[in-house]
């Protein structure tokens, strides 16, 4: 820390600059200029039913992000949220709208299978020593073939609005009167708080960190690093279940064996938000900002009339400046 | 102890990685099993293969003369529900014919290489005549040479089986998914005709695509904004496109200035419901819309999903004009509420009936020709009336 202070400049040593985080304030800094930019290239873009859908359409991929920052500052990473995000709620669907199990249950079906599949990639990679790209990777594919399975190759929709059921959908968004209320976003903001007191204010969070650093040292040190490092991926599993629900609560049929590519928005959401890939470091509120990063280019660039691939090369070259702008600053630093 | 319990975790491993690794073949047979009569009689051929043939070959020449014929069909999987609609044509029709098929697909329309390997297994069974609904032509191209050479007749269905060899592919039983884009034009036009008549300035017409690959998306894309240009040039406008290049290249309307009706067709960077909804969006807050068109289930459940915030789909004064493609929860839901003018659907249920036909016709040695299996379009109105009803799913 004070070789830190040493070697900054006004705005580093700056007290709100750093307690926020250098890397955050940059980013959060780009997406107002992108917010700003979009706003002004398209009167369409600044209102507020699109305020409303971006995010709406963030919400699934906070969840699988918040999640996945564990296991990266573990030096790990989860592969199976996408996929899993999309199989979770598949099953609990199919509870719901074949197996005609009340809405409760389904989303509690959706939850534990994200528990159960984090504890099996724990298990791998805490117990076994597998490496987590390849023990993920795997798991990735066999929730893909489950839900399948279990759902017959089908897709399923949640019970829509206005439906008996269809309730569950205002959880994340609320009608009152003509108004609609993205509440789901206050349910994000309560997580976001508490998962950053859990990361930085207790044992399991610090131990996570630890772990992430050196795992070695931390061994010696006599905490019992299997548990911890087995926890990282069950918070993972758990918030890839709640991701499947605010999936099902937003779009319509849920295709089987989708849901393959997801998970790497969540992860560069988490590595733009100053989430280092090599562990030890990272921050829930970076992730959220990274996250919105990435939900803004995917909703500002058709707007502003950008066609498919030109989205994806922009995406890609926002995505290294914004990881690139890191790696050079922790070379800085060294 | 720990070596006996890191034991037992492994084999549970390496069972469920098993299961896992079966996942791409039982789907299919799972869903298949479930029917009655002709899967269990083709749950036999799957499991034997050096004995079988004789014993077939001998059954087919008795059988030849009243029907019971076998025929294998590989369709492009189970993911849509769609197939299971065309599945249940085929099991219906082949029950009447009292001839036994099995019916396998893929995992997803993308693994192309599962639906190759099917193939060749449903070559290798010999059987008197196959279905394939090719998802890629050129993949399949080997096993179709040889199914050729060994006198088995293909007969493709759904998208069929474009680009294949010449005298492979006896006939084919599919959707003409230019006409029935035509129609979705044709009934759109009826409803937005006096707007654009009666419009101060320009209006848009917006196209969503799945995607600019696909035969059948494309033939219904461009099939509605041929017919849409073509009916209002008829009544003196100026129609312009833009959008998409491939779209914009591919159809008989050229980009012009000075426009008042702009067709604008979007397809996403990805096929995921947030970027489709996200087009849809994009579309509906631009104050000149006058009508969205969603050519497939997956388009037209992103019209759902974008409404939920945007609430501009209707038939009301300044509201915008949703028609779409095929069925689901939402989408029927979407038509029966009004919130989208009307449908789509083609006819999974007599396309599987028809292939079936077809197959039975070909293995009898008669001639077979191509068979178009039609599509209809529904609204509110006429959506419960049984001919519609039964190609409508959840």
């Amino acid at each position: 820390m004070s070789n830190e202070k040493k070697n900054g400049n006004a705005f580093t040593n700056n007290p709100i600059v750093r307690a926020v985080g250098a890397q955050r304030i940059v980013v959060l800094i780009a997406l107002i200029v992108l917010f700003a930019f979009f706003c002004i290239k398209s009167p369409a873009f600044r209102s507020y039913p699109t305020l409303l859908s971006i995010l709406g359409y963030s919400y699934y991929i906070t969840l699988m992000a918040i999640g996945v920052t564990f296991c990266l500052i573990t030096a790990g990473v989860d592969l199976s949220i996408g996929t899993g995000t999309v199989a979770y709620s598949l099953i609990g669907g199919y509870c719901v709208v074949t197996l005609g199990m009340p809405i409760g249950v389904g989303m509690l079906v959706t939850i534990l299978l994200g528990l159960i599949f984090g504890t099996l990639n724990g298990t791998m990679v805490a117990v076994f020593d597998l490496p987590p790209f390849i023990a993920t990777l795997c798991t990735m594919m066999i929730v893909r073939g489950v839900g399948s399975i279990v759902s017959g190759g089908m897709s399923v929709t949640w019970p829509s609005v206005g439906t008996p059921q269809g309730w569950f959908r205002s959880i994340f968004r609320i009608q009152i009167g003509e108004t609609m209320y993205p509440i789901g976003f206050l349910w994000i903001i309560l997580l976001i708080v508490i998962m950053t007191i859990v990361l930085n204010k207790t044992k399991l969070g610090r131990y996570i960190i630890a772990i992430g650093s050196n795992k070695e040292a931390t061994r010696l040190s006599g905490v019992k690093v299997v548990k911890y490092h087995m926890a990282a991926y069950i918070i993972s599993g758990f918030f890839t279940g709640l991701a499947g629900i605010a999936y099902a609560a937003t779009f319509q049929a849920i295709a089987a064996a989708g849901g393959a590519g997801l998970e790497l928005d969540a992860i560069a959401g988490a590595i733009i938000g100053g989430t280092s890939m090599t562990g030890g470091s990272g921050s829930i509120v970076g992730t959220l900002i990274g996250v919105f990063i990435m939900s803004m280019l995917k909703t500002g660039l058709p707007y502003i009339g950008l066609q498919a691939n030109w989205q994806q090369i922009i995406t890609g070259v926002i995505l290294i400046i914004a990881v690139g702008v890191d790696v050079i600053k922790n070379k800085k630093l060294a | 102890m720990k070596k006996k319990v890191l034991a037992t975790l492994l084999t549970a491993a390496m069972a469920a990685t098993l299961m896992a690794g079966c996942g791409s073949s039982t789907s299919s047979t799972t869903t298949e099993s479930a029917t009655d009569a002709p899967a269990a009689a083709t749950e036999a051929p799957a499991e034997e293969t050096a004995e079988e043939p004789a014993a077939e070959e001998e059954a087919e020449t008795t059988a030849s003369a009243e029907g019971g014929y076998h025929f294998e069909i590989v369709s492009k999987g189970f993911q849509h529900q769609y197939w299971q609609a065309v599945l249940k044509g085929a099991e219906q029709k082949a029950e009447e014919l009292g001839d036994t098929i099995n019916f396998v697909g893929p995992n997803t329309e993308s693994d192309i290489a599962d639906q190759v390997q099917m193939l060749q297994s449903a070559i290798n069974q010999k059987p008197v005549a196959i279905g394939l609904a090719a998802l890629d032509t050129s993949a399949c191209l080997d096993a179709i040479t040889e199914a050729q050479n060994a006198g088995i007749p293909i007969v493709g269905f759904d998208s069929g089986v474009p680009g294949a060899p010449e005298g492979a592919v006896v006939a084919n039983c599919a959707t003409d998914n230019y006409a029935a884009g035509e129609l979705a034009a044709e009934e759109t036009y009826k409803l937005i005709s006096d707007r654009i008549a009666s419009a101060d300035g320009a209006v848009r017409i917006g196209v969503m695509g799945q995607d600019a690959t696909a035969e059948s998306i494309i033939n219904r894309g461009l099939g509605f904004i041929d017919k849409i240009a073509e009916l209002a040039a008829a009544d003196g406008h100026v129609v312009t496109i833009e959008g998409n290049d491939k779209y914009v290249s591919d159809s008989k309307v050229e980009p012009t200035d000075g426009a008042n009706v702009i067709i604008e067709v979007l397809v996403p960077a990805q096929v995921t419901q947030e970027l489709s909804a996200i087009d849809c969006q994009n579309l509906l807050s631009k104050s000149d819309t006058i009508c969205i068109y969603g050519s497939n289930q997956h388009s037209g459940d992103a019209m759902v999903t974008a409404n939920q915030t945007m609430n501009k789909f209707g038939s009301g004064d300044g509201q915008v004009i949703g028609v779409t493609f095929d069925s689901g929860t939402a989408i029927k839901g979407a038509v029966a509420d009004g919130t989208f003018a009307g449908a789509v659907t083609q006819a999974p249920v007599a396309m599987g009936e028809a292939l079936i036909q077809t197959l039975h016709d070909a293995a009898s040695g008669k001639t077979v020709s191509d068979v178009d299996t039609g599509c209809q379009w529904y609204t509110a109105e006429n959506m419960d009336s049984e001919e519609i009803a039964q190609n409508l799913y959840d």
